[in-house]
């Protein structure tokens, strides 16, 4: 087969050429237009598994975070098209987040080196040739003689473990560096039960889930797994929920879909968690008591500004629900008393007994050092201990405080290389850069954790000239010889193959690896949870965590769901993806609460100068009344001087202000105050969101846990709890509005539409979703959607056909604030409002009960949008399909869905091309379509399975029984339009008494 | 002469002076202030061409369109020219058969303003759509792909509504010149005698000529009739024809014929009073003259009051949430100033005219005239955008940021507007000499009576 | 749908790495074939646009009886009916067939020399769909036979050169021919 391939000769373009000619590939940029390619350019050889036109699907691992989900990748003619989840993953089962779907921005970066580079003595770069590359690099390595530093951002891998060796081999210096590793949580187990691995939390099994600080939604810990066990059980089902808790200063993501959020100063969660375990030991009588004698709820009340018996109810609550659950820690919580914090909540867990039932350690999710181990290894390099050090798959220059001074140390080395695949600030400081493969074009594998092997193959040719470092570093030991001449195995390809076959220990290995590539890993579920034992403990004496600088507000930097360490801040995908709490794109801010701003005299958008002993930063006002009065908040992710045109120059890094002295063996991001001036300067904030209070038109509707237990509906629950009387039609007016309706179907019974169709709909649980966006990336991925960039979102000219609302509820005279999440697409109405007024048939309705909307007919009168009462009409008011995918990005174009020229309206289609294929497919094999067989990117892409899509004639099929379900309602019943989706209403698991909500009806 | 008592709708001379006065004003050498005038008006007319260009280049983007305001400074200013192209027809047709005497001196700069008003708008439906290359999509007509435009559409029926109207008026502007430019044809020699030769259509005025002519006059002025209702009743129900909340009412017809005649005439008003002066055609056109149309303009602009009105009882009554956010942020919310200048500029300006006083002098009415058009602009303004601004799903809410083409295309369309209506007024009659002279008494003795 | 993919993922993973290496960059693009080469024979005096190589449907299709989708080997499963590689036409014509007549012979040997070279001809193309259309030949295939193709090409079978017969880019030839098979007009067939 090789040297077949060898035979082949077809330049890629070319051959996406060829297939462009019919109707697909890069050329369908040009969309409606008609021009077209003149030449057929034929393949040499066949490959078996390519057929023009129809998907190839290869199972790998993502590598865009060390969590390892697993991955499916589309490909249509040798270039991957999406990212899905892979099923049978035992970590993210079938989903993805944006993070991950957005790996394929990564892959198509336009800004992605095209191939190895050398610093001149002039500072400017020079390509050179990867045989020089890797000679120039042997010869460094191999005159060392140990003073060797390798960084290495990839996590638990074959490739690790050799790297290590081979670092080993030369007595070099190695460390496994990620911005974000939990290192206070290992501390701490260290402290409660003396091993330092991770436990596995089982969000799914746990009844009562308090969570201190850490945003196990966003981006704490395996956030795909954990969101789904937080649906499973939080999401409503039959009479069954969870309650979730959220302890911390700041409203994030996970606590605004918590149903209480317990509002304390940075730094006193951990009374909070002590004095809970206090209570809770008392009533289990667990060992843990004596620890705490000095915790008693009355004690710590006033430093925690609750009141004694807050507290308690709490404990109470969390003590009685069994099994329950308590998680810490996560960068928002870092402050210096975070092993205090993640100690004490060890302590909760054990006194309430959920160790071993949703505390579940033997897994040991692979966890790698993080500031405790990378802070010394600058400080050699200040001291000139090092000749050569290597960067592999991290950014340590940014994402590591300007105050450490790590930049100066580093050049303090004197050869500096560099693996990066764009040029990252980092890159931008080393002598020679020898750029990796993308993920997907390299073989490689991700150990997540135990007994969880997931395999990375690659599915594209490198779309630029990068090499595998694991190849970089096998010819180097060749050149370099002597103690590493035993890496001597002819690719890394080969060598990983051989570590597998080791680690298999199978007759047959070529076919179990097939099987194995074909699942996309090994997974042995690793059945044994191990009992850790207690360290006896002592009475407990925590200091409150003490913060830099004179400021008198707390600087709390969290980082940003999309952009998370920053390494997402080139991916147009997740910069225009709003943030799921401020919906702010392309940007970053600093959130101050209402008070404070009016106190201060600022307003949205005006520019504001922080300053902290460590430095100062200049920052757009975002106010949001979910920030603690004393506290601001700052999103890491933005303010690269460097890695690319989208993200260079934008927006600002909040760890400019944070301090680097530490010596607890982690970085305390929380442990900074900052004092706040006005500038006068004023910069627009990219805000998608329009007014965000429902005014009593009942969006998005909710009700208490009981009356849902009650089978309530909406209507019936909200008149239960005697609020918001719903306008409702009088008798007469329904009489007219049914006639009307039977009228419109009555008119349906020509041409195709007498035929026998089935009809599409879909069913949205509001109490399953949480906000999180997976859904809007893959939205873009599937449908083509162009990026339009901060100046047009400026305009409110995002293209999103599915977008989160998200509408705030209380927040005023004392109501607690609250946040509510709806996904909203076409709803593609049976009585659609936006088909009779366009003049040209281009906005219809199909006979399968879908809004068409034919691109090619539009002439943009805006008619539709206009009279569209949910606003999901996107007009391309400029030739956004000519500036969003800069090549090579447009290779990342589905096929199946043309790309839009300006001037015409577009929307969601309900993935009407993967309904049209299904139907294809089934048309082909003579059979009926089978409930489930389509699903739409949105669907498919949700981490808490909030979506469901199917035929709604079908009685069988599941979205039926969703839609039936007694929460069911339609979005603005009263206009009459008859929406195909339905809405399940969001369940509070709170008192019915506490009930708010006032805005919603 | 002896000062007799004297209907005002009478004209005061004799049939040589009203040619001489109004051949006069195609015969004179025009003043450099007339220059100055087209030559400016020119300009705004490449400028909306110029914008236009760039919108077709780049896409209608660089407009300042912002959803979820899609119809935004370009429908507004559709609606206005439409509305100002009402007065004429009411004026020259209606008045015409209902045989009210003082249209006779303004139906034709009326007629001719509405003509040149149309055309204005009729550029409008091309120039916001977003794919303007392709506006002929919105025409019926065969075709091998079996596609037919959406009759149910309102848009479909104001390309009819409008096109009807354009042709139709015109006819009639044309059909009335006819006599005149031939009077004209006798006092001019060389080319422009050829000219208008030509456009007289060989007139003698032949007895025959006459009797067909008026006939025509007749019939034509009867098929204008009820165009004047339609066309505007068309265009209202591009709104009210939606679910949009302040848009879907069912005052709006009589609504929005009202407003366009009171548009109209007020810009009747601003055109006429000065070019009266240029044109020295006071002794024609007469305080009379002006005191009627003032009294049209207080009619509905009464009418227009009474609509406010019922809006806002509606809404209230309607009980609907919606209807009752979007009316009371038209007058409290981010666009409170439209909404006010609609108020004061049209109902409460209007009244101002029940008084004799105001109503009889000139200047006064001239100013009203002038907050009648900004009013009349805005009421547009605030029923397209600001209804638009705020309709069902809040989080969809915007206002609207207009950038320098849509200024440029407003200013524009004024510009083209104006450029066809100077050259008129200095090429063709502005007043209907024929018709005047038809209400000549007979005249004195002495007098040298000479026909046409 | 999936499930159908499942059953290939083995054999699909081991030849991810010869359909990775499949399309390495050869240089620079090759210059139209219609420059560099002679034709012995003047196919200009024939319908339809000049070919590299005078391939003659007429012969495969028409003489010999070779079925369609011998080379155009997707036709009948996807949207794309498929190209048929070079190795294809070298499956006869490496050894085999060398052609009857000395002009044959010389295309031929063009062909040889081409796979040799590893360049890929570039065949000028004939008929095309806008961009805005999808055309799944499969559908068309299953609907009305294998012999089907005939309908839109016109009979290849008896083109010495192949030339445009129907435009198949006109929406109305497409509509036509909906209609009198009763089947669906709906925009969103095609159109999304």
């Amino acid at each position: 087969m090789t040297d077949q391939a060898e035979a082949s000769g077809v330049d890629r373009r070319q051959f996406l050429k060829v297939i462009g000619t019919a109707g697909a590939g890069a050329a369908i940029l040009s969309g409606c237009s008609t021009e077209r390619i003149s030449t057929l350019v034929p393949y040499m050889v066949q490959s078996e598994d390519q057929v023009p036109g129809i998907p190839t699907w290869y199972a790998s691992t993502c590598s865009e975070c060390n969590n390892g989900c697993g991955v499916y990748v589309k490909t249509r003619e040798g270039r991957p098209i999406k990212l899905e989840g892979n099923p049978d993953h035992p970590v993210n089962a079938g989903t993805l987040c944006s993070r991950g779907q957005a790996g394929l921005q990564a892959l198509y970066n336009p800004d992605r080196l095209a191939g190895p580079m050398a610093k001149n003595a002039a500072g400017k770069w020079d390509a050179i040739k990867w045989d020089d590359a890797i000679a120039r690099f042997a010869a460094k390595v191999g005159a060392t003689n140990g003073e060797l530093a390798v960084i290495n951002g990839y996590s638990a891998s074959t490739f690790s473990t050799m790297l290590t060796k081979w670092t080993a081999a030369l007595n070099g210096f190695v460390t496994n560096f990620q911005p974000f590793s939990r290192e206070p949580e290992r501390l701490a187990n260290q402290k409660t039960w003396g091993r330092d691995d991770l436990p596995v939390y089982d969000f799914a099994a746990a009844k009562y889930i308090v969570s201190f600080g850490a945003d196990f939604l966003e981006t704490w810990g395996s956030v795909v797994e954990q969101q789904r066990g937080f649906a499973t059980s939080h999401g409503f089902n039959d009479g069954a929920m969870s309650r979730a808790v959220f302890v911390g200063p700041r409203l994030s993501l996970t606590a605004a879909n918590a149903d209480e959020w317990v509002n304390v100063p940075a730094g006193s969660e951990t009374l909070v968690a002590l004095a809970m375990a206090h209570v809770v030991a008392a009533k289990t009588g667990s060992a843990v008591a004596s620890a705490l004698t000095a915790y008693a709820p009355e004690q710590v009340a006033k430093d925690t500004g609750l009141t004694a018996d807050q507290i308690t109810k709490l404990a109470n609550a969390f003590a009685a629900a069994s099994p329950s659950l308590a998680v810490a820690g996560g960068v928002g919580a870092q402050h210096r008393g975070a092993i205090d914090l993640c100690h004490a909540v060890n302590l909760l867990n054990e006194a309430a007994g959920n160790v071993g039932k949703t505390v579940m350690f033997g897994a040991a999710p692979s966890a790698s050092e993080g500031y405790g181990s990378i802070q010394p290894l600058f400080d050699r390099m200040s001291q000139g201990q090092f000749q050569v050090v290597l960067v592999h798959d991290a950014n340590p220059l940014f994402t590591l405080p300007k105050s450490g001074k790590f930049t100066e140390s580093f050049r303090k080395v004197a050869f500096k290389v560099s693996t990066a695949t764009v040029l990252d600030e980092t890159a931008a400081e080393c002598d020679l850069i020898l750029p990796n493969l993308h993920g997907l074009e390299r073989w490689d594998d991700l150990m997540p954790r135990k007994g969880v092997l997931g395999m990375l193959q690659p599915v594209v040719e490198p779309v630029r000239g990068g090499m595998h470092t694991g190849d970089v570093l096998l010819q180097a030991s060749q050149k370099i010889g002597g103690a590493v001449a035993s890496f001597n195995a002819k690719s890394y390809e080969a060598y990983l193959k051989a570590e597998w076959e080791k680690s298999f220990k199978s007759s047959d290995f070529a076919t179990d690896m097939r099987e194995a590539l074909g699942r996309g890993g090994v997974y042995t579920a690793s059945t044994t949870v191990d009992q850790p034992k207690l360290v006896a403990t002592t009475a407990l004496a925590v200091t409150t965590p003490t913060f830099d600088g004179p400021g008198d507000y707390v600087l709390m930097p969290y980082p940003s769901m999309q952009y998370h360490d920053g390494r997402g801040a080139n991916k147009p995908w997740l910069l225009e993806n709003p943030d799921p709490i401020t919906k702010i794109t392309w940007q970053s801010w600093v959130e101050i609460h209402p008070d404070t701003a009016q106190k201060l005299d600022v307003r949205e958008g005006e520019i504001v100068e922080l300053t902290s002993p460590h430095g100062k930063a200049r920052a757009q006002v975002y106010v949001y009344a979910g920030v603690r009065p004393d506290t601001f908040a700052m999103p890491i992710g933005l303010g690269h001087t460097e890695y690319g045109r989208y993200a260079q120059g934008r927006g600002v890094n909040p760890l400019d202000l944070v301090g680097a002295a530490d010596g607890q063996g982690f970085l305390p991001y929380v442990g900074t105050k900052v004092s706040v001036a006005r500038t006068g300067d004023y910069h627009q904030v990219a805000r998608v969101d329009g007014t965000p209070r429902q005014l009593g038109r009942g969006i998005i509707q909710t009700m208490p846990v009981a009356n849902a237990i009650k089978k309530m509906t909406p209507e019936e629950s909200y008149k239960a709890i005697g609020r918001g009387e719903a306008e409702s039609n009088p008798e007469l007016e329904q009489k007219a509005i049914a006639g009307f309706y039977e009228a419109q179907l009555d008119a349906t019974k020509f041409g195709d539409y007498a035929n026998e169709h089935p009809k599409w709909g879909m069913a949205v649980d509001l109490s399953r979703c949480t906000g999180c966006s997976a859904c809007v990336t893959a939205c873009y991925a599937e449908n083509n959607i162009p990026t339009v960039g901060e100046e047009q979102v400026f305009r409110r000219r995002e293209m999103s056909w599915m977008r989160i609302e998200r509408y705030w509820e209380g927040g005023t005279n004392g109501e607690p604030l609250q946040a509510r999440f709806s996904p909203v697409m076409c709803q593609h109405c049976d009585n659609a409002p936006c088909e009779p007024v366009c003049p040209v048939y281009a906005s219809y309705h199909t006979a399968d009960g879908l809004n068409g909307q034919v691109y090619n007919r539009c002439v943009g009168t805006r008619y539709c949008s206009n009279n569209c009462p949910f606003k999901v009409r996107y007009f391309n008011w400029l030739k956004y399909n000519e500036s969003a995918w800069p090549e090579p990005l447009n290779l990342q174009l589905n096929p199946d869905v043309i790309t839009r020229v300006r001037g015409v309206m577009e929307k969601c289609t309900f993935c009407v091309q993967r309904i049209r294929s299904a139907q294809n497919t089934a048309r082909l094999e003579d059979r009926d379509l089978k409930d489930g067989e389509i699903v739409t990117a949105c669907a498919q892409s949700c981490p808490s399975g909030a979506i469901k899509f199917g035929n709604v004639k079908d009685p069988n099929a599941k979205v039926v029984q969703w839609k039936q379900n007694h929460r069911g309602y339609v979005m603005l019943e009263e206009t009459n339009v008859r929406p195909s989706v339905t809405y399940l209403a969001k369940v509070l698991n709170i008192e019915t008494a506490a009930f708010t909500g006032a805005e919603e009806r | 002469m002896a000062v007799i008592a004297h209907d005002p709708s009478l004209p005061t001379q004799t049939h040589a002076e009203v040619t001489r006065d109004v051949v006069r004003t195609i015969t004179d050498k025009p003043a450099m202030g007339y220059y100055i005038l087209a030559g400016s008006m020119a300009f705004l007319t490449l400028v909306l061409f110029v914008t236009l260009g760039a919108m077709l280049k780049y896409g209608i983007g660089i407009a300042g369109y912002q959803p979820p305001v899609m119809w935004s400074v370009f429908i507004t200013t559709f609606v206005f020219w439409v509305g100002i192209g009402h007065a004429g027809t009411l004026i020259s047709a209606i008045l015409f058969l209902f045989r009210s005497r003082w249209r006779t001196a303004v139906y034709r700069s009326t007629e001719a303003m509405t003509v040149f008003a149309v055309m204005t708008a009729a550029l409008f439906p091309i120039i916001h759509i977003g794919r303007e290359w392709v506006f002929y999509w919105l025409i019926p007509y065969p075709n091998a792909r079996f596609l037919w435009p959406n009759f149910k559409s309102p848009l479909m029926w104001d390309v009819f509504a409008i096109s009807t109207y354009l042709t139709v008026s015109s006819t009639f502007l044309m059909v009335g010149l006819v006599p005149d430019i031939a009077a004209v044809r006798d006092h001019v020699s060389g080319w422009k005698k050829t000219v208008y030769a030509k456009l007289s259509l060989g007139w003698t005025g032949a007895d025959s000529q006459w009797r067909h002519y008026t006939r025509a006059y007749l019939y034509l002025a009867a098929l204008c009739t009820p165009l004047v209702l339609s066309v505007h009743s068309v265009v209202s129900w591009d709104f009210a024809m939606s679910i949009v909340p302040g848009w879907h009412g069912t005052i709006f017809a009589p609504y929005f014929v009202a407003g366009a005649i009171y548009s109209g005439v007020g810009m009747v008003l601003t055109l006429m009073i000065p070019l009266r002066k240029v044109l020295r055609l006071d002794q024609m056109i007469t305080e009379y003259h002006f005191d009627n149309l003032a009294k049209l303009t207080l009619l509905t602009g009464s009418i227009l009051f009474y609509a406010y009105s019922m809006e806002y009882f509606i809404a209230w009554y309607s009980g609907s949430l919606f209807e009752q956010t979007t009316f009371w942020r038209r007058v409290f919310g981010p666009n409170w100033w439209a909404g006010w200048s609609m108020v004061i500029c049209n109902a409460f300006m209007s009244q101002l005219l029940w008084f004799p006083k105001i109503r009889k002098n000139l200047a006064s009415l001239f100013v009203i005239s002038i907050f009648i058009n900004i009013g009349m602009w805005f009421e547009r303004y605030v029923i397209v955008v600001s209804s638009l601004t705020n309709d069902y799903v809040p989080y969809a809410w915007g206002q609207i940021n207009p950038s320098w083409a849509d200024w440029c295309i407003l200013a524009g369309s004024f510009g083209w507007f104006g450029l066809w209506f100077t050259l008129f007024y200095k090429n063709f009659p502005i007043v209907a000499i024929q018709e005047i002279k038809e209400m000549i008494p007979m005249p004195r003795r002495g007098a040298a009576a000479r026909g046409h | 749908m999936r499930k159908w993919f499942f059953a290939g993922f083995g054999v699909l993973a081991m030849a991810a790495v010869a359909s990775v290496t499949m399309f390495r960059p050869s240089g620079a693009q090759q210059p139209a074939a219609a420059k560099s080469n002679i034709m012995p024979v003047d196919t200009g005096s024939l319908k339809g646009p000049r070919q590299p190589i005078f391939f003659r449907h007429d012969i495969h299709a028409g003489q010999k009886q070779i079925p369609c989708q011998y080379c155009h080997y997707s036709v009948g499963v996807s949207n794309e009916p498929g190209i048929p590689s070079m190795q294809t036409c070298m499956g006869c014509h490496s050894l085999a067939v060398g052609g009857s007549t000395p002009e044959n012979k010389v295309e031929i040997k063009k062909l040889r020399a081409a796979f040799n070279a590893r360049k890929p001809i570039e065949w000028v193309r004939i008929h095309a769909v806008a961009r805005h259309v999808h055309f799944p030949h499969s559908r068309h295939i299953k609907a009305l036979g294998p012999q089907a193709c005939a309908t839109c090409h016109g009979n290849v079978a008896r083109m010495p050169q192949v030339y445009k017969v129907n435009n198949v880019n006109n929406m109305g030839f497409c509509i036509t021919c909906h209609l009198e098979r009763k089947v669906s007009r709906d925009c969103s067939t095609c159109h999304y």
